[in-house]
């Protein structure tokens, strides 16, 4: 019975507030035939912004751990916390190109998964954590060629198209940034691998503090 | 019998005071021949009550991080054409950017007291809700982030019992002061805002032009920030 009345409430409630608020407004009228990317390539950019939370996730997990009592590498986390939040904002970016050319006007729920795991998350010295980012970068920089790759073939699903502008972005913003990062990560690697030949505590001790300040 | 003694000896220098542990451990490495780097276990960080708050404190990281995910879905979905409000969209990228700044933050406190980050210790209700929808109706998406807001407050609450209400042992000021620093004052002027705005948006929806109020309302969040 008490049930009964809570539900005719609870309906009662909603009836009346349905008739009162108008939460829901028509879709505009617009002209679509603007939006003139095709799907397989639409399809490669979503994973793509998966990729890079990937990425940043994974950078996450290297700051963490650097940051450790027992590891006590402040610039190492540094860095990589850094990178992590570049990566975030890596995929805001692929978001931002797919909005502006009228994309992801449905569909946007699953764009995301809402749990990512790094695939490691302890490194057995600086030098190595560096080597595993430098391999991810690469593979970064792999999976945007295939998305510059999937998106300039006019032969692709038959749609006669060939996205000069995003191919221009891809590799004009994207790629540039890639290759100057990887030379980065390459130079840093050579240093601390040459500072840690005869003294490799004391050379990973100071390359830190070099990353801490800023100087490197 | 011997390790008996050793154990009860542990036991009692435990119980004695855990303050020269460390001590004990350096002495022990700098007396003995072979080199033992990893000799000094117990020069770690830990203290208080940071062992029992660890595990809430690794899966509220996790929980921003996916909640911030969840903010960047629903930012994008007020950036697309047909939705295009701009004020929506900034509340939510806010919402997210402040989510992750959180999570990084909160990573580094839990290193600081000598804790370990796990990215697997989740809440299964957090990251397998498969049917929610990020592309809401305006007052929809308010809602939901109110709601969302309001579970990270409880939850911020749930582990500041923890280090202060149970056992003595596990009491830890520390731990207490941080969370009302960084997020309980944060989570009551997000959720007094959002609890407005919804407040505001119902009074509007009930107006003769809903859809012209919608849009001065989305003009007003453009100029104004919420974390
Ligand atoms: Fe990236």
């Amino acid at each position: 019975m008490k049930a009964t009345i809570l539900i005719l409430l609870v309906v009662a409630a909603f009836s009346v507030s349905t008739a009162q608020l108008q939460c829901f407004h028509r879709k505009p009228d617009i002209p679509t035939d603007w939006i003139d990317m095709v799907n397989p390539c639409v399809r490669k950019m979503r994973d793509q912004v998966q990729e890079e939370l990937k990425a940043a996730i994974q950078y996450l997990a290297m700051g963490a751990h650097f940051s450790r009592d027992t590891i006590n590498r402040p610039g190492f986390a540094k860095l990589f916390f850094e990178a992590a939040s570049e990566e975030r904002q890596h995929a805001m970016k692929l978001i931002s190109y797919l909005l502006m050319r009228g994309e992801l006007a449905s569909d946007v729920s699953n764009l995301i998964r809402k749990h990512i795991e790094p695939q490691t998350a302890d490194w057995k010295d600086g030098v190595s954590a560096l080597k595993d980012a430098l391999k991810l970068e690469a593979s970064v920089t792999r999976k945007i060629h295939d998305v510059i790759k999937v998106c300039e073939d006019p032969q692709n699903a038959g749609n006669n198209f060939n996205d000069y502008h995003l191919v221009d972005y891809l590799t004009g913003e994207f790629l540039e940034e890639q290759y100057k990062g990887q030379r980065d990560l390459a130079g840093k690697i050579s240093n601390l691998d040459k500072m840690m030949d005869k003294h490799a505590a004391l050379g990973e001790y100071l390359f830190d503090k070099k990353l801490l300040s800023g100087e490197i | 019998m011997k390790v008996f003694i050793v154990v009860a000896a542990f036991l009692v220098t435990a119980y004695a005071g855990t303050n020269d542990v460390c001590y004990k451990n350096v002495l022990r490495a700098c007396e003995t021949t072979s080199k033992n780097v990893n000799g000094l276990i117990n020069c770690n960080a830990r203290y208080g009550a940071i062992e029992a708050v660890l595990p809430d404190l690794q899966t509220y990281v996790n929980t921003h991080i996916t909640r911030s995910f969840e903010y960047l879905l629903m930012a994008t979905h007020y950036g697309n054409y047909e939705k295009s409000r701009e004020g929506f969209e900034k509340i939510f990228k806010d919402l997210s950017d402040s989510k992750w700044e959180e999570a990084i933050d909160l990573i580094k406190y839990i290193t600081k007291r000598g804790g370990k980050m796990n990215f697997a210790a989740v809440r299964e209700d957090t990251v397998n809700d498969n049917n929610g929808s990020y592309e809401l109706y305006e007052l929809e998406s308010l809602a939901k982030a109110l709601d969302m807001e309001k579970q990270l407050a409880e939850e911020a609450h749930r582990i500041h019992g923890e280090a202060t209400r149970r056992r003595k042992d596990y009491h830890d000021p520390e731990v207490s002061s941080y969370l009302e620093e960084e997020f309980v004052h944060k989570h009551a002027n997000i959720i007094r805002k959002l609890s407005g705005y919804t407040s505001d948006l119902n009074t509007l929806l009930n107006g003769p032009d809903s859809s012209l109020a919608l849009y001065l309302f989305d003009d007003y969040l453009k100029q104004h920030s919420i974390v």
